[in-house]
């Protein structure tokens, strides 16, 4: 069976997430470049696994999908977006037979042939017998997934379920855990597998027929992150394996060939994609944005850098010499070492004055410099102000965060960011000038 | 290792359900491996509990393979894991009520104070917990750094009252929700997708008018997160522009301006603003009374 990369999909709830419900069915297909059938077939499996997995939602007839996704996230525990994870594709009589093993064999030990038996006699009447090739496949499966393991080595193999982690904790202990991984899941990355360990802790606290609250909240979250999860562990393992990897991307970077169209380049149509083949070095998760980030060699590039989100139908190709992938990790980390994102421009040192708030009794300013302003230092200080120094790659990636100071940032030096800066705060205040004989 | 396991299916899951059995995959273990090494595992769990997990997972595969994963303009991480979530989360999870002694932000101490706790809040941004709670004597609605508690106490609650206050919490949410639309000036929505993500983490909805190929984006959040709001909007500067909510406008108005007085452009005198804390970000100090 082909392996399910799921990029459609993904790239479908990417932009239903992020452009909640601004366009209309039609608009939605074109940009997707698909067809309207295609985008009704879509939202119907989608739709699908959605209310399998949240019972909860709102299930009133004629409800959008849209509106579905746009269900309150910071009040939610769940994160919705999860269910991409729970969309592979599994034949009904598969999903019976898989079900059946595993609740068999967590009462005790059994082997391939009792289960046979079993499934014979358990599987609904309609659905086909299952052979004993088939079971051995099952459990080699389930076995590799590390659902189930073998008991011994006498043979026949006996296998029994594998839930060590949920059995050898008490009701207390196990809310901890959950917890614990409630609050990695949602503060780390990756975070997409103790988001799956958070629901079977959740199921295994209920069975006891215990009331599990769900008192943390988290603000704010990049809810996007984890459908772009999708593709992490495929790069991750192949950095580790140093193999190199072919995929068709998707640019999602402004002009180009869009330029005069409506369509937002990050769901363009698929003949405008690219193939690539590349040596992936690192992955970065932008804090900034909530975006990842591939960083990689290509034959064209030292440094080629692709975002995570317009990469699909990802292969691996052929490991690399250790010693050839030491010295161009080496290259990489040199040339991203000051940047603030993935900028590897010219180094450049950006100086300027934050003023303290007037009449507050902490030092907000300074906190969030401190806290957020990376390698940069603080250099002089004063009663009302201190200067703070940073060298980046490039001034673009910085400005953002500097901006979003407000007045409480005066840039100093470079002399053009300085400028960039007069001259944007007249644009921003030219366009509330409408608004200043209220203030 | 391919995250979309059979395992995850969703019919696969409703069956197991069914028949109450949990089951897990090396995925999520491989993964709880990793994260115990991190130091909030200390402070979440009892040193039993980690060695007992510790020696279960001793033979799952040890996480290098995310030695190939790294994170740019992260706030620094202060705290992760806070000692009072536990105790905490057991008074919420009682629906009960707490005395609670803490300092506020001018450094006078709070003492034996009443309260009904609410939910326990992690900023992103300033990677701090809070504890949301309504102050009963003064029936006031509170957010309080869990760093800035001296102590914590279960207290008795009856569940009338307990049902009284989270109705009453419910009304003040409702009260503080807040919002605002901005507009995506046409000359960039070509950057559409940037902008989208920076702000895909407010609740928010999205307008799209074809004929004139305008984008509206609006946006709902507590009336305690204005600042960080509008931090957000200066952050993508000349890009998008508020067109309802003339509170927020009023700010911007005031933030370029006053920025402006920075750099010696006065051109107007008229236009000097006032507000001093115009760079305050996000809730959560409200504890100050």
């Amino acid at each position: 069976m082909a392996r399910e990369s799921f990029d459609k999909e993904i790239q479908f709830l990417r932009m239903l997430v992020l452009t909640s419900g601004a366009y209309s069915r039609q608009q939605f297909a074109d940009r997707l470049g698909i067809s309207i059938h295609t985008f009704d077939k879509t939202i119907r499996k989608l739709k699908a696994v959605v209310s399998a997995v949240h019972e909860r939602l709102p299930a009133e007839q004629g409800k959008e999908f849209a509106e579905t996704l746009r269900y309150s996230y910071y009040e939610s525990a769940d994160p919705l977006l999860l269910f991409l994870y729970r969309a592979k594709s599994v034949k009904e009589t598969e999903s019976y037979r898989l079900t059946l093993i595993v609740a068999e064999l967590e009462s005790r030990p059994l082997t391939a042939l009792e289960l046979l038996d079993l499934c014979c006699a358990g599987l609904p009447e309609e659905l086909a017998l299952p052979d004993e090739k088939t079971i051995r496949s099952d459990l080699k499966y389930l076995e590799e997934a590390g659902v189930i393991v073998r008991v011994g080595t006498a043979r026949p193999y006996r296998y029994r379920l594998y839930t060590e982690l949920l059995t050898a904790l008490s009701d207390e202990e196990l809310i901890d855990l959950y917890d614990f991984v409630d609050v990695m899941a949602n503060t780390q990355v990756p975070s997409v597998q103790g988001y799956l360990l958070r629901d079977s802790l959740k199921k295994a606290i209920r069975r006891q027929g215990k009331e599990l609250a769900e008192p943390f909240l988290y603000k704010y979250h990049y809810y996007s992150r984890i459908l772009d999860e999708a593709h992490l562990n495929l790069l991750l393992q192949a950095i580790a394996a140093r193999r190199t990897i072919s995929f068709l991307y998707f640019s999602p970077k402004a002009g180009k060939s869009y330029g005069s169209q409506n369509t937002n380049p990050l769901f363009a149509r698929e003949s405008e994609g690219k193939e690539a083949r590349v040596l992936p070095l690192r992955v970065v998760y932008d804090h900034q944005y909530g975006r990842w980030y591939l960083l990689a060699h290509s034959a064209k590039q030292r440094v080629a850098k692709f975002r995570l989100e317009g990469m699909t139908q990802i292969e691996e190709g052929d490991p690399v010499e250790e010693a050839d992938f030491a010295a161009k990790l080496a290259l990489l980390d040199l040339r991203t070492q000051q940047s603030w994102l993935v900028d590897t421009g010219y180094p450049v040192t950006v100086r300027a004055r934050f003023y303290n708030p007037e009449e507050a009794s902490r030092n907000f300013i300074k906190d969030r410099v401190r806290l957020q302003g990376q390698w940069g230092v603080i250099t002089e200080e004063d009663a009302t102000s201190f200067v703070y120094e940073i060298t980046v790659n490039g001034m673009t990636e910085i400005k953002p965060w500097l901006r979003s100071f407000g007045s409480s940032c005066e840039v100093l030096a470079p002399k053009r960011l300085r400028e960039e800066f007069i001259a944007e705060w007249k644009e921003i205040q030219r366009y509330y000038e409408s608004v200043r004989e209220d203030v | 290792m391919n995250l979309f396991e059979k395992m995850f299916n969703y019919q696969v899951m409703a069956k197991l359900g069914e028949s109450g059995t949990v089951a897990l995959t090396r995925h999520e273990r491989a993964w709880l491996k990793s994260m115990l090494t991190h130091p909030a595992a200390e402070s979440a769990l009892a040193p039993e509990t980690r060695e007992k997990l510790v020696a279960i997972l001793a033979d799952e595969p040890d996480a290098g393979y995310l030695g190939g994963l790294q994170e740019k303009a992260r706030s620094v991480e202060r705290q992760v894991h806070h000692p009072l979530l536990r105790p905490l989360r057991r008074i919420i999870a009682a629906k009960k009520g707490m005395r609670i002694t803490y300092t506020l932000r001018n450094g006078s101490v709070q003492r034996n104070v009443r309260g009904f706790p609410y939910k326990l809040e992690y900023s992103m941004v300033k990677r701090e917990w809070y504890v949301l709670w309504m102050h009963l004597r003064r029936r006031a609605w509170m957010a309080t750094k869990l760093s800035n508690i001296m102590l914590v106490e279960y207290s008795a609650m009856s569940e009338e009252a307990a049902e009284a206050n989270l109705a009453r919490i419910s009304t003040v949410l409702a009260d503080r929700k807040n919002q605002l639309t901005l507009a995506v000036v046409p000359a960039y929505n070509r950057e559409l997708s940037r902008i989208l993500y920076a702000l895909s983490c407010f609740e928010k909805e999205v307008e799209y008018d074809e004929l004139s190929d305008t984008y509206q984006i609006q946006l709902e959040f507590s009336g305690d997160d204005s600042d960080y709001v509008l931090s957000k909007i200066r952050f993508l500067g000349m890009r998008v522009i508020i067109v309802e909510g003339a509170y927020h406008q009023r700010r911007m108005y005031e933030s370029a301006t006053k920025a402006l007085v920075r750099y010696g452009v006065t051109d107007d005198a008229d236009s000097q603003p006032s507000d001093p804390a115009e760079v305050s970000e996000t809730a959560g100090e409200k504890d100050a009374g």
